[in-house]
């Protein structure tokens, strides 16, 4: 099938979630994103679950990554980007010029694309988190860095060297690092950039456990060009393509059962 | 098959002769430095002795050391530097952190690079201008401030760009904890870039190191031990200056010590860069 034909339908929104037991955490309305004049996000509508995992998934440059770094106004460091609509975490607008941004982060964590660790120690990697926000004696601090790390399932293996490098870790070592150190700032939501993209089948197989444990306290956004590791982790999945979410579901019926025709072309790998 | 036909017997001449070439290129250039180094050895070490470093300057025809001149050297270079630094950090984290996409950032960048391509003889004539013409004498402010101005771009220029280095990645991660943008750069792009403005603040005094020109208008000179900042100061360039062009045999030993020392101080000094250079792209 043409995918030139595809984009003219008109989009279909998704069907409504069966919301009974669900919590909305982040409320996302009439969301429009713009770099410059591009208009990059069309009209984004969409509920992100409480103690849930949803993921993004779509082709290259569909949106997914802008949607995301929307969520704790990443785009903010950089000029000529803007998000106009309404984004609400627990009620509180996230878009308002009057948020703080160090408040907002630290309550939306984000896990990159590539490993980023401080060049400090892999104990100061996690305690300067926490020291932002936290005055906490000696004894306090270790016990949080050891549980964050607990969490982050890297104690076992650092706990030896907890004044190394946080560059001296290998890929996946650095990347739970970073899971670790946004786990420690205790925030309410974690977003996920394609966490898994640049590390090996091992590694991936344990972030994904990681975000399987996380999910009980935290609302996990993950954003993801791997359709089996949506299929893996997520509980609901969001099928973007040229910027507008083509639909929205669990992920078991985004799997088996999706709406949209341009969404089964893309699962069955047809484009993308 | 191909076999070695015309095109490939004039392409092999080609590279023979373009080869040559460039080999008596690197060694003629090469050659000037050894010898320029040669007669530095020879004529500096002939003259280095302890007294070089334990004595005042002399008059002529009697024994002397260099001690002022060091002394002088190490102040106003210390001093240059301690002036110029935290401007020329400050100037370059503005650029490179808060207004990277700013006109003023790009402004501010052209006229930096004019400074740094400035002939410092003119630097001096502007410090004589504003400092010492106004305090009716020479001074070693004056000749700390001629040399900071000529620290403040080199710095820049590094920081800014070992700043620019540090991955917008980097940047995210901070923010993406909820780090303020102050917190941000001091603690996390700082270190980051730390061994890169480390080796711009040597780059810098190896270059102010060997300058006469501006200090022949500000701090002028000193035959005997001053620390008063006030008065007019020794510095091992003056003295090599005055002393060489003098006729007296022995100041122009004391003058090819002085050189000497001052060769080997900046090549120390760029090997420490190096080094630190080095152990950055390792890191």
């Amino acid at each position: 099938m043409n995918v030139a034909t595809v984009t003219t339908t008109p989009t279909v929104m998704h069907a409504p979630v069966d919301a009974a037991g669900l919590s909305e955490r982040i409320s996302i309305r009439g969301l429009n994103f713009y770099y410059g004049e591009n208009r990059a996000l069309k009209d984004i509508t969409l509920s992100l679950y409480a103690g849930k995992v949803t993921a993004f998934i779509g082709p290259s440059g569909c949106g997914k990554s802008t949607l995301l770094r929307v969520l704790n106004r990443m785009y903010d460091l950089y000029p000529n980007q803007r998000a106009e609509g309404h984004v609400d975490l627990d009620g509180d607008d996230i878009l308002s010029p009057k948020q703080d941004l160090n408040l907002l982060r630290a309550r939306i964590g984000m896990v990159f694309q590539k490993p980023t660790p401080f060049p400090m120690s892999i104990y100061e990697n996690i305690a300067f988190g926490i020291r932002l926000y936290e005055r906490l004696s000696r004894s306090e601090l270790d016990e949080r860095v050891e549980s964050a790390l607990r969490r982050a399932a890297l104690w076992e293996e650092v706990k030896n060297k907890l004044n190394a490098n946080g560059l001296s870790l290998s890929g996946g070592q650095q990347q739970r690092l970073c899971i670790a150190r946004t786990v420690a700032v205790q925030p309410e939501v974690i977003l996920f950039d394609e966490p898994c993209s640049a590390l090996d089948p091992i590694s991936t197989a344990k972030i994904e456990g990681l975000i399987d444990e996380l999910k009980a306290e935290y609302t996990i956004v993950i954003v993801t060009h791997n359709m089996q590791q949506a299929a893996r982790v997520s509980d609901f999945t969001a099928f973007m393509y040229m910027g507008e979410l083509v639909e929205f579901d669990t992920t078991s019926k985004m799997f088996t059962a999706p709406h949209d025709r341009r969404t089964q072309d893309y699962i069955t790998g047809r484009f993308g | 098959m191909k076999t070695a036909n015309k095109r490939y017997a004039a392409r092999r001449r080609t590279n023979s002769v373009t080869m040559v070439l460039s080999v008596a290129a690197t060694l003629f250039g090469v050659g000037w430095l050894v010898l320029i180094l040669g007669v530095l050895l020879y004529e500096g070490l002939s003259g280095l002795s302890l007294r070089v470093f334990t004595e005042m300057t002399p008059p002529p025809g009697a024994a002397g050391g260099l001690l002022n001149a060091i002394m002088g050297s190490l102040v106003l270079t210390g001093l240059a530097v301690l002036i110029g630094t935290p401007i020329g950090i400050l100037a370059g984290t503005y650029m490179a952190e808060y207004g990277r996409h700013d006109r003023l950032t790009s402004v501010v960048r052209f006229v930096n690079d004019i400074l740094l391509s400035a002939p410092s003889i003119v630097i001096g004539l502007f410090i004589y201008e504003v400092m010492v013409f106004p305090m009716g004498h020479f001074s070693g402010w004056a000749g700390a401030v001629a040399l900071a101005v000529i620290v403040v771009p080199v710095v820049v220029r590094t920081t800014e760009d070992m700043l620019t280095l540090v991955p917008d990645s980097l940047r995210e991660a901070a923010a993406s904890i909820g780090l303020p943008r102050s917190l941000m750069i001091t603690r996390i792009a700082y270190r980051a870039a730390k061994a890169g403005m480390v080796t711009g603040v040597l780059l810098a005094v190896a270059r102010i190191s060997g300058e006469t020109a501006p200090l022949l208008f500000t701090a002028l000179n000193n035959q005997f031990w001053n620390s008063n900042l006030n008065a007019p100061m020794s510095s091992l360039p003056v003295v090599i200056f005055q002393f060489a062009l003098s006729p007296y045999k022995d100041w122009q030993a004391l003058a090819w010590t002085g050189a000497l020392i001052i060769t080997f101080a900046v090549l120390a000094l760029s090997i420490v860069a190096r080094t630190l250079t080095a152990s950055r792209k390792q890191s």
